[in-house]
C-alpha cells in the first residue's frame, strides 16, 4: 500500500527533516496514518480468525459428534492468500505480507482442526470447543473490534477531523500499536502450548481460570500487553482531541465520530486500569500461590485445593465486569460516530439533534460506570443492590434511544444516496435497535432469572456487535477507503458484500432468541443435544451454523473488492463523497503533517444543503460563507 | 563322555533347581463385622446410563463377597526388592467405561507401562486422574469407541473420576515392579514369581486403609499371606 507511505515531495507543515529508512517509515513509523492502518489490517486478519473460530465451532453444533471436513475451512483461507499473494507480483509489499499470512493463518486452522488433543478421529473434543468458545470472544472484543474502530478508524481519522497534524504523542501511539501486536501475538501462540489456549470463556471466572491450563496464564499476559496498549492510546487520543484541534474547531463543532471517540477513550481510561489490576493478581493466583480469588475450603474434583485461601470468586467478576460493561460501549460508540458520519453525508442534511446526541453520548458515558453489576444478577446478590442496578440499567437506555433516535430523525426529509457506506449505516439502525430491545429482558433481574447464560444473551450481544457495530465499521471502511488509498472500492461487490451479510447473519443470530427462550444454555460443546428441553429447538443449530459459513462466504466478497481495489479501483479525488468535514479538505493521501496549510475551522461539521448555496455542501473550514 | 554326563546333569540339577529361585504369594483378604448397606446408585440423569443398567446398581466403594471376603482389595510388595528395576510390560491395560461405570475398579499398572483408556458408552465420558505425584489429566471422550493412552513414572495410588457422571470412580495403583494383584469375587489373590527373599506385602483398600504383612519366600516357592479389614 505505496500510496499511504507519507510523501516528502512536498513542503510539509514540520518543515524539513531527514527521509526515514524502510523500519522508520512503514514498520515503526509514528505517523498515525501508517500506524492507523497497521492497526486496521492486524484488526482485520484477527477479526477473520475469529470468526473462522466461530465456523469450527458451528460444525460441531450442527453436527455433535461427526467428523469435521477440515479442508472446509482451511481451502478457502488457503486460496484467499494464494490469490493475495500472487496479485503482489512476488514484489516485497503489504500484498505480499497479507497473502503470507492468510496462508499462514490456513496453516494454524488446520492444526487446529486436527490432532488427538483437539481432534481424535476427526471428532471435536469439548475442552477443544471450550477454548473455541474462549478466544472466539476474546479476539474479536480485544483483537478485532476495538482495534479497528478505535486504533484504526480513531488513529486514522480523528487527527485529520480536528485539522492536526498527528496525535499529541506520536511514540506512544507506536507505543500502543505494538503492545498490541505483543498480545495479540501471545494469545495466538497459547494455541500451541500444551492444554492449548485459555478455556475459561472470555470472561476467565475464578476458581476455573486459576486451576484451568496453561494458555489461561497466557490469556492473563496478553491481557496486560492490550489493556496497557488501549491506556497509552486513550491518553493520546484525549490530550489530541482537547489540545490539537485546529483555531475555529470548538467542541460543539467537532464532528459527532470525534465527540464518540472522546467519549471511549474516557471510558477505556477509567475502566481498564481494574481489569489490569485484576489480571496480574489472577496471573499471581496462577504462578505464585495467591489466593485473591480462591476461596478457603475450595473443593476440586472432590478433594480439597491446597491454597492460601481467604479470596473472593465475585471480587474478580465486579472487577471484570466493571470494565466489561464500559467495554460495551467502546465497541457501540465510535460505531454510531462513523453511521452519524455516513448518515449526515448521504442524506445532504445536517445531523437531527446535533446538541442531543453529544449530551446522550457523554451521559451514556457517565452511566456506563454505575451498571455492571447487571451481568451478576444471579451470584446471590440482595434486592436493594438489585434494584440499584436494574434501575441505572433501564436509565441508560435513554441516552441510547435518544442517539438511535437522533440518527433516525436524521433520514427524514433528506436526499437519501444509496452508497455501500450509506447501507451498512442504514442497516446498523434497526439491527442496534434489536440489539438493544433485547437488552432490557437481560437488565431486569426477573426475566433475567430465566435468561442468564442462555443464548438469549449471546443473541442480545451479537446484534450489538455483529450486525451493529461490525456493519458500521464496514460502512467506515468503504466510506474512508477512498482517503486513505486513493481509490474507491467496487460498488457492486460491496452491495453483494452488504445484501448478503444482511440477510446471513439475520439468520445466524436471530435464531438464539428462540433457543434461550427455551432454555438452552450457552457454552455447551454439543449446543444443548443432551437436555430434553432443547429437543424441539435443536434443529437450529443447523439453520444457525448454514447461515455462518453463508456469512463467512459474503466476507470472501468484500476481501476480494479490498485487494482489487487496491490496485484496480476507480480513482478517487480528494473529497468523492462530496463531504464537508475536514478529513476530506487534504490531498489523498494526505502528506506527512495532514494539511499543506493549517485549516481555520469556520462552521459546524455538517453544512449539507444549506439554502442559497451553489454546491449542497460546504466544508468546515470553507470561509467563502462563513456564519 | 563323562563330560558330557555331567554337564547334562548339572543343566538337569538347574532346571530342576529353578522353581526354588521364584515363589508365589496367595491369600484371602478377609472381612469381619457388620457389611456396609449397598448404596444404590441413581443414574437418571443420563438415559444412556440408565437404559443400560435395568436393574439396580450399587456402589462399588465396599463389596462383601458371600464368603465374607472383600472385593477390590490392591496388594502388593512394599518392601523388600532392594533397588532392583523392572522392566514395563509391552502388553497394554485396558481401562473402559462401560454402562456408566469403570471396569475395572481397582487396577495395578507398571511405571511405564501403557494404560488404553477406552469409552464404550454412547455418551459423553471424561476422565480426570485425582494424582498428586504423576501428572494429572481431564480428558473428555464424547463419542463410544474413542481411546487415549496414557502412561504413569511415579509410584502412587490414586483416584480416577469422571467429572460427568458424579458416581463413577476408580482406581490405580502405579508400580515400579511387577509383583502386585487385586482381589476378585473370592477375596482371593496370587502375587507369582516373585524371587526368594523377606518382604513386606501392603493390602490396600479404598475405604478400610491399609494392612501390611511380612512374608518369606523359600524353597518351597509357596507362600500364603491373609489379611482381614473389619467393618
Amino acid at each position: 500500500m505505496e500510496q499511504v507511505a507519507t510523501s516528502h515531495a512536498h513542503a510539509d507543515v514540520h518543515g524539513n527533516h531527514e527521509e526515514s529508512g524502510f523500519w522508520r517509515r512503514y514498520i515503526f513509523s509514528v505517523d498515525h496514518k501508517v500506524i492507523g492502518v497497521q492497526y486496521g489490517l492486524t484488526a482485520l486478519l484477527f477479526l477473520f480468525f475469529g470468526f473462522t473460530l466461530m465456523t469450527i465451532m458451528r460444525w460441531q453444533l450442527a453436527h455433535p459428534g461427526e467428523p469435521i471436513p477440515a479442508l472446509f475451512f482451511v481451502v478457502p483461507i488457503a486460496a484467499i492468500g494464494i490469490l493475495v499473494f500472487f496479485a503482489s507480483g512476488f514484489k516485497p509489499s503489504i500484498n505480499m505480507l497479507l497473502g503470507a499470512l492468510f496462508i499462514g493463518m490456513a496453516g494454524i486452522v488446520y492444526y487446529l482442526t486436527s490432532g488427538d488433543e483437539r481432534f481424535p478421529g476427526g471428532i471435536m473434543l469439548p475442552e477443544f470447543y471450550n477454548q473455541l468458545g474462549a478466544m472466539h470472544g476474546t479476539i474479536m472484543i480485544f483483537l478485532g473490534v476495538v482495534p479497528l474502530a478505535v486504533g484504526a478508524f480513531g488513529n486514522f481519522v480523528v487527527p485529520l477531523q480536528i485539522g492536526a497534524p498527528d496525535m499529541a504523542f506520536p511514540k506512544l501511539n507506536a507505543a500502543s500499536y505494538w503492545s498490541y501486536f505483543l498480545g495479540g501475538t501471545t494469545m495466538l501462540v497459547s494455541f500451541f502450548v500444551p492444554g492449548g489456549a485459555a478455556n475459561s470463556g472470555w470472561t476467565s471466572y475464578a476458581p476455573l481460570s486459576v486451576i484451568a491450563t496453561t494458555g489461561q496464564t497466557m490469556w492473563l499476559i496478553g491481557m496486560i500487553f492490550l489493556i496497557t496498549s488501549s491506556l497509552l492510546g486513550s491518553v493520546n487520543f484525549i490530550t489530541t482531541i482537547v489540545q490539537l484541534r485546529a483555531p475555529g474547531l470548538t467542541f460543539m463543532r467537532l464532528p459527532f465520530f470525534v465527540w464518540a471517540q472522546l467519549v471511549t477513550s474516557f471510558l477505556l481510561l477509567l475502566a481498564f486500569p481494574p481489569l489490569e489490576a485484576a489480571g496480574i493478581l489472577q496471573l499471581m493466583d496462577r504462578v505464585a500461590g495467591t489466593s485473591f480469588f480462591l476461596p478457603s475450603g475450595l473443593v476440586v474434583s472432590g478433594q480439597p485445593l491446597q491454597n492460601a485461601g481467604g479470596g473472593s470468586p465475585i471480587l474478580w467478576q465486579h472487577l471484570f465486569w466493571f470494565l466489561a460493561h464500559p467495554e460495551v460501549y467502546v465497541l457501540i460508540l465510535p460505531a454510531m460516530g462513523i453511521v452519524g458520519e455516513i448518515i449526515a453525508n448521504n442524506t445532504r442534511k445536517p445531523l437531527w439533534g446535533y446538541k442531543s446526541l453529544v449530551y446522550a453520548t457523554v451521559f451514556l458515558g457517565f452511566m456506563s460506570f454505575i451498571v455492571w453489576a447487571h451481568h451478576m444478577f444471579l451470584t446471590g446478590m440482595g434486592t436493594t443492590i438489585s434494584t440499584f442496578f436494574q434501575t441505572t440499567t433501564m436509565i441508560i437506555s435513554i441516552p441510547s434511544v435518544i442517539i438511535l433516535t437522533a440518527l433516525v430523525l436524521s433520514l427524514y426529509g433528506g436526499s437519501i444516496r444509496f452508497t455501500v457506506p450509506m447501507l451498512f449505516a442504514l442497516a446498523f439502525l434497526p439491527m442496534f435497535g434489536i440489539g438493544g430491545l433485547t437488552g432490557l429482558p437481560l437488565g431486569l433481574a426477573p426475566p433475567d432469572i430465566h435468561l442468564h447464560d442462555t443464548y438469549y444473551v449471546i443473541g442480545h450481544f451479537h446484534y450489538v456487535v455483529a450486525p451493529g457495530t461490525l456493519f458500521a465499521l464496514f460502512a467506515g471502511i468503504y466510506y474512508w477507503y477512498p482517503k486513505i488509498v486513493g481509490r474507491t472500492m467496487n460498488t457492486t461487490l460491496g452491495k453483494i458484500h452488504f445484501w448478503g451479510s444482511f440477510v446471513a447473519i439475520n439468520f445466524v443470530f436471530m435464531p438464539m432468541f428462540i433457543q434461550g427462550l427455551a432454555g438452552v444454555s450457552r457454552r455447551l460443546y454439543d449446543g444443548g443435544q443432551q437436555y430434553a428441553h432443547a429437543q424441539g429447538v435443536l434443529y437450529l443449530n443447523n439453520v444457525m451454523s448454514i447461515a455462518a459459513w453463508a456469512l463467512g462466504a459474503f466476507q470472501i466478497v468484500f476481501i476480494i473488492n479490498f485487494f482489487w481495489s487496491l490496485k484496480r479501483g476507480k480513482v478517487a479525488d480528494t473529497n468523492p463523497w462530496q463531504a464537508t468535514t475536514l478529513e476530506w479538505q487534504t490531498p489523498t493521501p494526505p502528506p506527512h503533517g495532514n494539511f499543506l496549510k493549517e485549516p481555520v475551522v469556520v462552521r459546524g461539521p455538517y453544512d449539507y444543503s444549506l439554502p442559497g448555496h451553489a454546491t449542497d455542501f460546504i466544508p468546515q473550514n470553507d470561509s467563502d460563507h462563513s456564519r | 563322555m563323562f563330560q558330557k554326563r555331567m554337564y547334562l546333569a548339572l543343566t538337569g540339577l538347574m532346571l530342576a533347581s529353578a522353581p526354588l529361585v521364584a515363589g508365589d504369594v496367595t491369600g484371602k483378604v478377609s472381612f469381619s463385622g457388620k457389611a456396609p448397606t449397598p448404596v444404590k446408585l441413581l443414574m437418571s440423569a443420563d438415559p444412556v446410563c440408565k437404559k443400560a443398567h435395568p436393574t439396580d446398581v450399587y456402589s462399588e466403594e465396599v463389596i462383601v463377597n458371600k464368603n465374607q471376603t472383600l472385593k477390590n482389595v490392591l496388594v502388593y510388595v512394599k518392601d523388600g526388592l532392594g533397588g532392583k528395576t523392572f522392566p514395563a510390560p509391552a502388553e497394554m491395560v485396558v481401562f473402559d467405561q462401560k454402562g456408566c461405570m469403570y471396569q475395572p475398579h481397582v487396577l495395578g499398572i507398571m511405571i511405564g507401562q501403557e494404560l488404553e483408556v477406552v469409552n464404550s458408552d454412547p455418551t459423553l465420558h471424561n476422565v480426570h486422574s485425582l494424582s498428586k505425584l504423576n501428572t494429572q489429566f481431564n480428558q473428555a471422550q464424547p463419542m463410544k469407541g474413542m481411546k487415549m493412552t496414557k502412561k504413569f513414572d511415579k509410584v502412587e495410588t490414586f483416584k480416577v473420576k469422571c467429572e460427568v457422571h458424579s458416581w463413577m470412580g476408580a482406581y490405580i495403583g502405579v508400580f515400579s515392579n511387577p509383583y502386585y494383584a487385586v482381589t476378585g469375587d473370592d477375596g482371593s489373590f496370587t502375587i507369582k514369581g516373585l524371587p526368594a527373599g523377606e518382604y513386606t506385602l501392603e493390602a490396600w483398600h479404598e475405604k478400610y486403609g491399609t494392612q501390611t504383612a511380612k512374608v518369606k519366600v523359600d524353597a518351597t516357592g509357596k507362600v500364603t499371606a491373609d489379611f482381614g479389614f473389619k467393618g
